[in-house]
């Protein structure tokens, strides 16, 4: 299947990839957007409200999704994942894997029969584990495409040849068990980045206890649980006992900062972890929270003013300070170490849910991807740029926009993103 | 046939309801839905469909329209939030136009939420297709307006932003008039010595920037020139520019404010002389003609910033500090350089490094708390560490105040011009913080750089090519399509009160002077269709179409069938 | 207390395209089920909703309406939905004085995100008219009177005064007069209600004329204020060229309204 030269691919299908496919496509040039998982949305469709204005994520995603799939010049490839890259800038010749998802995109109504019958269980991945789904599931609610795919490690009748459940039950026959990986080779001028972040996993810094101390979790973590289509429709329940939640400590900077992790900073989580306070008062106006901070970085636009306001208004109180470890009594209550500036001693406070900050690592995978690219990579595995080139990566023709540059917050991603863009209309008109 | 039709008795509507397989079908009794419609005024065809979007279902829909002469479509399915573009193109294709479409939703808020409810739920789909088919009727064919695009953009300020956004746009093809008030381009960075990250020559970029700007043919540079007055809306904006006192007009396409910010003058604060108190502006001038002679030198950080009067944060001082305390201590190894701080802002993946190395070259970093400012008395610095809890007199030979960067004071005078928003501290307000940060709300306009927040150079140039994206979105269109849900005024109603004008958040309906007096004009192409106007006009002059008043009162009629 | 055996409320709903709409929609995709006596109409913005529209339903017997819109600060429109607060505020007052409990006009903010919300509000909506009873079971007064003052305050939410005085709210709030001077929330709240008030006095006023001739004791009679107050609108009505003085019967000038 040859493209003429005059397109552009776009590597990630989150909010950055969503909006340099939408300014690309409305510029009138031809877009081919190649997304690894089952459905467009990336992390912002994960999270609960996005800070300065508290909307929520998905509502403001999703017009942008559906611009997209709907794009007379945007052809979604989910499923989908770079393995080649030939030529240079203003005709490169892509492969692209598309996995088989064996359910039939144009069949599939997304009725939920399937889902509803299949034996098998696993951790949900958007839903940060926090509840199980099927072989067959949908990987969200507001997912676009809109239909169901089969997990083919963990199906039964992909793995063992017993089961078929779904297939029974569809009333479309969308199933295809049979359905191959297809190979795509795309001709495009330019190549944009999009692939953003994955969070870090705590479990390494063991004196946090994550894993061990059940109430001790991620913020991504905590934004399914408070989101209202995430496992306990926006309850705030402890992860022990279902219990109450009424003091929150927020743990800054897990993993960042950090010369035996992440030295560097990742930019969002001092305001995330705001919001993530507000959101918790907001729910329940006895919650009083705790966040424990290095540095308290604001600086954006309407940042400092958030902040204010939290403080304020919700409850929240800001503890300079890194917090050496956390416990746990005999109620699953983590008990939070930290030292006290003023009188520079150690200090416990003991709460009933404790939020780890964890830092933004790049995606799983992405060295890979840098390598099909030729792009190099920094010391910390994000795609190399340079600062007075911020959209550009180390080949031409090929550009990065948010979180796999570094961290960034939802609106840098957007911008970036429409920077990108703009950079790839250059390499296709010249 | 292309619905070019009237309302009323002529109307031959065709209803097509959905069993949706199971989903609907499993819990509403469509054929007596079918039935129903069918004895509806208007309707002369109904049928059911297994999945109306599916092929099958969309090839009965086309022949049900070439058959009957069907001037009107309704589907009764899913919700249109899904399927009425489909159905749409369905009508457009053949030949009806796409706006006498109606859909009624009797799945996502009918049979999917009624489950347990049986006969009501048939009942409340009834209702629901009885209102779709009265607004059917009245539906009217609309027609998209299209505008042409005057292919040109022009850029409000030369500084390293405008001419980022310039040199993209004329690399994509399109014309740029770079408007610049100074007598030269390059804005901040002239004045600056060292860049940070990596200590990259201002003036290297600076003279790269300008140079390349030169050589385009396609940017047309004008400095020394301000702008006095915009009129007109998106594609086809008037400029007025004022250039050694003459006045010189141009039409563009769409706008790019780029005008930068400045240093806030610290004067009262801190002991600031411009000698030996100064701004760390002055210090880069100082650092650049090779004129600093100072052994101890104080920093202080969040001047004018993170207070009462500007509670922001500049976001820029920190790593300025940073860069050029690294310098002072290059260019003077046994220089003792403090900063006194409140927050560190060293955020991503390039700047932390820079804090540590600065502490690890010896620069000493105090913490102190806004509730005990730093006091400069004569040749020192007394300071409360926070951290240690002590206070520290530090002696000095310069003090340099990291101070606020602040938007320029004329830019009222532009925002009134362009009819945008700024926020209360004086920078442009973009239309959505998160989704669209170098949009304006009213079309046609963007920003980028400090004009829309304090931002270093990296970040600049970011906003500068988003902007030339967003501008580059509507010139390549070349005509701006206006959806054809807007508003209209019936111009014989109206008293041209204003109340429109004043309420509009898109600047797209005006009250302008006519021969019969002053009238409201709605700007199509900027009309986003909200209806707030109509449904706030003291003469209820203006309604929307497709969302007519007469649309709405004959759904909420055939809802109740006539009234008390 | 006030529920008929049997009563079933009938709803219309007004839901906003892109917050409150979706939200219904994800109510139903995630399957929250909820009464099903709510009959939807989709707008664009929920400031499209004119109050006449809201009055419409009610003249025609609706038991209640609700308005969902956007939650203050996403409106998709930007400042739609503070307009629409306003305008149904207004309304609320206005079906107070008709005799209405306010109750009956639900305004709330769902986003896209908020189904199990949608479905939440609408059901408590639901129970809530269930137990105010069909449309005019908390009145005093009969069927007719109730469609007499609902067409009334219908005719006054139409006229220019009211959507000049709410259109005007933000910005006499904000920004002030044309003298500069910001008018506290409780005093334009004043305002509003004695504005209300007079309006409908004054078209049911107009309404008791019909196409006859009355005396301000007739008047009085029929529309349920007292003579003075019924002078009092009169002489602002006549000012403003909506009645006049027909001829004399014994010593009562007969009013009839004016051009028709």
């Amino acid at each position: 299947m040859g493209e003429k030269p005059g397109s552009v691919l776009i590597i990630g299908g989150g909010v950055a990839g969503i909006q340099a496919a939408l300014d690309l496509g409305n510029m009138g040039i031809r877009v081919h957007l190649a997304e690894r998982a089952p459905s467009i949305g990336g992390r912002m469709a994960q999270l609960d409200k996005t800070f300065p204005t508290n909307d929520c994520s998905i509502c403001i995603l999703s017009p942008k999704m559906a611009d997209c799939s709907r794009h007379p010049n945007i052809t979604l490839h989910t499923l989908s994942e770079v393995t080649n890259v030939l030529g240079q800038a203003g005709s490169f010749k892509v492969s692209v894997r598309k996995r088989a998802r064996f359910v039939k995109e144009k069949d599939c109504i997304n009725c939920g029969a399937c889902s509803a019958k299949c034996p098998v269980k696993v951790p949900d991945e958007f839903d940060a584990g926090l509840r199980t789904r099927g072989a067959i599931y949908l990987y969200y609610l507001q997912g676009i495409p809109p239909v169901m795919t089969i997990d083919k490690e963990h199906c039964l009748y992909l793995t063992r040849g017993i089961c078929r459940l779904c297939e029974t039950v569809c009333p479309r026959n969308a199933i295809d068990y049979e359905q191959q990986d297809e190979e795509l080779v795309l001709d495009v001028g330019a190549i944009v980045v999009a692939t953003g972040f994955d969070p870090f996993d705590p479990s390494v810094i063991t004196q946090y206890g994550y894993k061990r101390i059940a109430n001790v979790i991620t913020s991504l973590e905590y934004e399914r649980l408070i989101c209202a289509s995430g496992p306990t429709g926006g309850h705030l329940k402890r992860p022990s006992d279902g219990g109450h939640v009424e003091k929150i400590a927020f743990i800054q900077c897990v993993g960042s900062r950090d010369l035996y992790h992440n030295p560097y900073c990742s930019s969002v989580c001092c305001m995330h972890a705001t919001k993530e306070a507000i959101l918790a008062h907001e729910h329940d106006p006895n919650v009083s929270s705790y966040i424990f901070y290095m540095d308290l970085r604001a600086a954006g636009k309407g940042f400092q003013k958030y902040v204010a306001r939290a403080e304020r208004d919700y409850n929240i109180s800001y503890i300079k300070g890194r917090v050496a470890s956390i416990t746990k009594d005999g109620d699953e209550n983590p008990i939070i170490i930290y030292e006290d500036v003023d009188s520079s001693e150690p200090r416990k406070m003991a709460v009933d849910l404790a939020i780890l900050a964890t830092s933004l690592v790049p995606r799983n995978g992405v060295e890979g991807l840098a390598k099909i690219l030729a792009v190099e990579t920094d010391e910390f595995g994000f795609l190399k740029t340079d600062p007075f080139s911020p959209l550009n990566t180390t080949r031409p023709g090929v550009f990065a926009c948010g979180c796999c540059r570094e961290p960034v917050d939802i609106p840098e991603c957007v911008l970036q993103a429409s920077g990108a863009a703009a950079k790839a209309a250059e390499v296709l008109r010249r | 046939m292309s619905g070019e039709l009237v309302e009323g008795s002529d109307a031959r509507i065709g209803v097509f309801v959905c069993h949706c397989g199971t989903n609907i079908g499993g819990f509403l009794d469509v054929p007596d839905l079918v039935e129903y419609s069918r004895r509806l005024p208007n309707v002369v065809y109904s049928k059911d469909n297994l999945y109306t979007c599916s092929d099958t279902g969309l090839t009965e829909i086309k022949n049900a329209i070439k058959e009957n002469e069907l001037n009107r479509v309704v589907v009764a399915a899913c919700t249109p939030r899904t399927h009425e573009p489909l159905f749409r193109s369905v009508c457009r294709e053949e030949g009806l136009n796409p706006y006498l479409f109606e859909f009624v939703n009797i799945r996502d808020q009918c049979s999917w939420v009624h489950m347990r409810e049986g006969e009501a739920a048939t009942e409340k789909a009834k209702d629901l297709i009885r209102m779709g088919v009265a607004r059917a009727t009245l539906l009217k064919p609309q027609e998209e307006i299209e505008i042409d695009v005057t292919q040109c953009t022009m850029v409000i300020g030369g500084g390293v932003a405008g001419m980022t956004c310039s040199l993209s746009l004329a690399n994509q093809g399109f014309d740029v008039k770079l408007i610049e008030r100074e007598s030269q381009l390059g804005g901040l960075l002239n004045s600056l010595h060292k860049l940070y990250p990596n200590n990259e020559d201002a003036s290297r970029l600076v003279s790269k920037l300008k140079g390349d700007v030169k050589k385009n043919k396609r940017i047309d540079v004008l400095i020394s020139t301000t702008v006095s007055n915009i009129e007109g809306f998106v594609g086809n904006y008037d400029v007025t520019v004022k250039h050694g006192g003459e006045d010189e007009h141009y039409k563009v396409g769409t706008i790019v404010v780029a005008t930068g910010a400045e240093v806030y003058r610290p004067e009262g604060l801190y002991g600031y002389d411009g000698e030996n108190v100064v701004t760390q502006l002055e210090l880069e001038q100082l650092l650049r003609d090779g004129g600093l002679e100072a052994n101890s030198v104080v920093m202080i950080q969040c001047v004018g910033s993170r207070d009462r009067d500007r509670p922001y944060c500049s976001k820029i001082c920190c790593m300025n500090a940073l860069k050029n305390a690294m310098i002072i201590k290059e260019v003077n190894p046994e220089s003792q350089v403090y900063i006194l701080y409140r927050d560190i802002q060293t955020h991503g993946t390039r700047y932390e490094e820079h804090y540590r190395e600065a502490r690890e070259n010896g620069v000493v970093f105090l913490k102190y708390s806004p509730e005990r400012q730093p006091v400069v008395e004569d040749g020192t610095v007394r300071v409360f560490d926070e951290l240690l809890g002590e206070e520290l007199i530090l002696p000095f030979d310069l003090v340099v105040l990291s101070a606020a960067m602040v938007a320029h004071p004329d830019v009222k005078d532009l925002a009134q011009m362009l009819k945008v928003p700024v926020d209360e501290s004086g920078f442009f307000l973009e239309a959505h913080v998160k989704l669209r940060p170098v949009d304006f709300a009213t079309d046609g306009l963007f920003l980028c750089g400090c004009a829309r927040w304090p931002c270093d150079i990296g970040e600049s140039i970011s906003q500068a090519f988003a902007a030339a994206s967003r501008s580059s979105v509507i010139l390549s269109a070349g005509r701006v399509v206006a959806e054809p849900i807007i508003s209209f005024v019936d111009e014989e109603e109206c008293s041209g009160c204003g109340l429109c004008e004043m309420n509009c958040p898109f600047k797209a309906i005006r009250v302008e002077e006519t021969e019969r007096g002053r009238i409201a004009k709605v700007i199509e192409a900027s009309c986003k269709g909200c209806g707030m106007c109509g449904a706030g006009c003291p003469q209820r002059a203006i309604s929307m179409k497709h969302f007519s008043d007469e649309q709405l009162v004959a759904q909420i009629n055939a809802l109740t069938g006539g009234g008390l | 207390m006030n529920s008929e055996e049997g009563f079933e409320p009938v709803i219309l709903g007004f839901l906003c395209n892109w917050c409150s709409y979706a939200g219904a929609d994800l109510a139903g995709v995630s399957r929250f089920q909820y009464p099903p006596n709510v009959r939807v109409m989709r707008v664009m913005c929920s400031a499209r909703v004119d109050p006449t529209f809201v009055l419409e339903a009610f003249t025609q017997g609706l038991d209640g309406v609700l308005v969902f819109g956007c939650h203050p600060g996403d409106c998709h429109y930007m400042t739609g939905n503070y307009q629409t607060e306003r305008r149904m505020v207004m309304t609320q007052k206005i079906l107070r004085e008709v005799g209405l409990s306010p109750e009956r006009l639900l305004v709330d903010w769902v986003s896209a995100a908020e189904g199990e919300r949608f479905a939440s509000l609408v059901s408590k909506f639901t129970e809530k008219i269930r137990e105010l009873g069909p449309l005019g079971s908390e009145a005093v007064f009969e069927k007719e009177e109730l469609v007499r003052r609902l067409k009334a305050s219908s005719d006054a939410l139409a006229d220019d005064r009211l959507r000049w005085l709410v259109g005007r709210e933000k910005e006499l709030i904000e920004e002030g007069n044309v003298f500069g001077e910001r008018l506290p929330q409780e005093e334009f709240d004043h305002v509003m209600l004695e504005s209300i008030r007079r309006e409908y006095e004054k078209n049911r006023i107009l309404l008791s004329l019909g196409d006859g001739a009355l005396t301000v004791k007739e008047m009085a009679g029929r529309v349920g204020l007292s003579t003075r107050e019924v002078l009092k609108n009169l002489v602002v009505m006549e000012g403003e060229g909506l009645v006049t003085v027909s001829h004399i019967e014994g010593s009562s000038p007969k009013y009839i309204k004016t051009g028709g």
